[in-house]
């Protein structure tokens, strides 16, 4: 739409003839924003999982020593060592770590023997689960809380939203869960407080058994969400255009979601592409807490027993989810707000 | 200085310094305070209710519970001071040289921090913690070495907003040297908005810190720690479901004390990254709860001139 409005398209013209520039044009500026995006994620990327990789040279346990047991030998310990290929320099190591790893190898776990990567593609759904409802449900609740406040600034609706939202910023997720047990567990035996079945076996279940969870999860980022909504929606409503669309008679409720929320739903993009690492986080103790057979308790699980090819795994798949994330944000963001199109263009 | 002088004048501020100063004497001299000791075990008074000699009642294991709070005190706040001062020593100067020290250095710590803020708080301090041994440093070295990201940027965007200043291009152009400059230009300036982001990352480190040790990551388990109480009260919450209370209370008053204080800093002095550069950054409100990284120390910083397409 916009781009039709750019000089550098030829205006008058049979409509397959506009229709090519267009398309090129939208291609090219796909091209150099996935680009800008790809300089940006790339090197992020391979610091953090050379940062990931690298923790475990750090570390004293010596896995051959620690698979052996008190009788090997220093011969076995070398031999193991080569087996492990830890003999190598770190940076040969890595490099093999992260090809294998792109071919979907990320080694076998030093206790179990078992791949690492069947392991997190048997826990990884309950993550992606929880977030992608406690999302949901940040969206919704948020979104609607934060639209409400917005179109009547300083009611006592907004003044309700605000207060909320400071306080749930200062009460930790595990906090709320924790109440959410004790209200719906504990005093009113109405949902479990722990457990997990997977949503193709039995979707009520499912559902019952995340409800807890994701809410819990998700109250900071509603609160987030709503906060930054409402600031950035109360700011569009008061531009030219929104007064302009008015005037020309559309309907209140075009106006606000049609032209106003487009505009203003930038920021609170943003907010949800930098929300995701904490969000994952958030994930790790919520599981705990809810007994979640997740990728957290996978985690800590390895965690208590040095097992380094299973923590350097589950950190290498939560930092590909949170780089995805950022990518799709950045993409939705050209996507919704022209100008940061015709910026990247 | 002059920032907390003139933030004091709000009774939020007086009232939320001085809960904070009441955690932190605890917090030293919880040893003395505690009226029993916090590890002695009584198995014949478990999950007792608050009453007499106890008055928050005892545990899974007949400890006795006000003993285990003030002990615990000590343990969660330190951890959370070590946290933030690891993250200031890191993050400061490498903000402000980011902007001294050219293009080169800008770009690489600028990667290095996006890098840091891409890794999971969370799990990355849970494999620090179990690839490194599970003591309380590391934790929380490590907590203090991801929150360094958002000193770097607050830094960096403040500073940016000042070497832009007509005064500072004067001094430059009358020949006054880089050090000097940010001596006595920029250093000033800084400082408040450096001191309402140490006081919302102190929230966040708190709450990292307590999420860590209800994990169980960082503690050793016969110590008491705020997050570890929950985390064992939970067994027991039908017969005692109202124990966590008493612990959740303490972290949210006093990630709460130090959010406000933040505020009270931030309204007071005026000087926040997004009022000097004039931009409008993404939710300049309170620190937030999974705390780690409260939103408004990204906003103002993507909007630096080198940045473009990042969404951070």
């Amino acid at each position: 739409m916009v781009a039709l409005l750019e000089p550098a398209v030829p205006l008058a013209g049979p409509a397959e003839a506009v229709a090519r520039p267009v398309a090129l044009q939208w291609a090219v500026r796909f091209g150099t924003g996935l680009g800008r995006a790809l300089a940006i994620v790339v090197p992020v990327g391979l610091v953090s999982t050379f940062v990931t990789f690298a923790l475990g040279s750090f570390s004293n346990s010596n896995p051959a020593a620690a698979v052996l047991g008190d009788l090997a030998t220093p011969a076995d310990i070398a031999r193991m060592n080569h087996q492990f290929g830890l003999d190598q320099p770190l940076l040969v190591q890595y490099w093999q770590w992260i090809t294998a790893a792109l071919h979907g190898d990320l080694g076998t776990s030093w206790f179990t023997t078992i791949p690492v990567a069947d392991s997190i593609k048997q826990t990884l759904p309950v993550d992606l689960s929880l977030t992608a409802l406690a999302m949901l449900i940040a969206l919704l609740l948020g979104g609607a809380a934060g639209i409400a406040a917005a179109l009547r600034p300083g009611s006592r609706f907004d003044r309700a939203v605000t207060a909320l939202c400071a306080i749930a910023s200062t009460v930790p997720a595990f906090v709320i869960g924790i109440g959410l047990i004790i209200v719906f567990s504990v005093l009113l035996p109405v949902l479990p407080s722990g457990g997990y079945v997977p949503f193709t076996e039995n979707p009520v279940q499912w559902l019952r058994f995340l409800i807890l969870p994701a809410l819990a999860l998700s109250l900071d980022l509603t609160a987030d969400i709503a906060r930054q909504l409402r600031n950035s929606l109360v700011g569009t409503l008061r531009e030219n255009f929104v007064t302009g669309a008015e005037v020309r008679g559309l309907s209140r409720r075009r106006v606000v979601f049609r032209h106003a929320l487009r505009n203003a739903a930038g920021p609170t993009l943003t907010v949800l592409g930098v929300r995701v690492p904490q969000l994952i986080g958030g994930a790790v103790i919520t599981e705990t807490l809810f007994n979640l057979p997740g990728m957290s308790k996978l985690t800590l699980d390895a965690a208590a027993q040095q097992d380094i090819p299973v923590i350097q795994g589950t950190l290498l798949v939560a930092i590909t989810i949170v780089l995805l994330a950022n990518v799709l944000v950045n993409g939705m963001l050209v996507r919704l707000r022209p100008q940061a199109r015709r910026r990247s263009g | 200085m002059t920032a907390l002088r003139r933030a004091l004048q709000l009774r939020s501020a007086r009232i939320s310094l001085g809960l904070l100063v009441l955690v932190l004497l605890v917090g030293i001299f919880g040893g003395w305070l505690a009226p029993q000791d916090p590890l002695a075990q009584n198995t014949a008074a478990i999950l007792q209710g608050p009453g007499s000699g106890q008055w928050l009642g005892t545990d899974y294991l007949g400890r006795d519970v006000l003993s285990r709070l003030i002990d615990g005190t000590g343990r969660s706040v330190f951890g959370a001071l070590e946290a933030v001062g690891v993250a200031m020593l890191l993050g400061i100067p490498a903000g402000l040289a980011s902007v001294v020290f050219g293009r080169v250095f800008e770009w690489v710590t600028l990667r290095f921090v996006d890098s840091l803020m891409t890794l999971p708080f969370i799990i990355f301090a849970v494999a620090v913690a179990g690839i490194l041994g599970n003591g309380p440093n590391q934790a929380m070295l490590t907590i203090g070495v991801l929150l360094s990201a958002l000193f770097y940027r607050i830094t960096r965007a403040a500073t940016l907003g000042l070497t832009s200043a007509q005064y500072v291009e004067m001094a430059e152009l009358l020949g006054a040297s880089k050090n000097w400059v940010i001596r006595v230009h920029v250093w000033n300036k800084v400082l408040p908005t450096i001191a309402v982001t140490t006081a919302n990352c102190l929230a966040a480190a708190l709450l990292a810190v307590s999420s860590l040790t209800f994990l169980g990551i960082g503690v050793q388990p016969p110590v008491s720690t705020w997050g570890g109480m929950l985390a064992s009260d939970l067994n027991f919450l039908s017969q005692r479901p109202w124990a966590p209370v008493i612990p959740s209370l303490m972290i949210i008053l006093t990630v709460a004390a130090c959010n406000a204080l933040a505020d009270a800093i931030r309204d007071t002095t005026g000087v926040s990254p997004t009022a000097r550069t004039g931009i409008t950054g993404p939710a300049a409100g309170a620190g937030s709860a999974q705390g780690i990284g409260p939103a408004q120390g990204i906003g103002p910083a993507q909007a630096g001139p080198a940045q473009g397409a990042s969404a951070r």
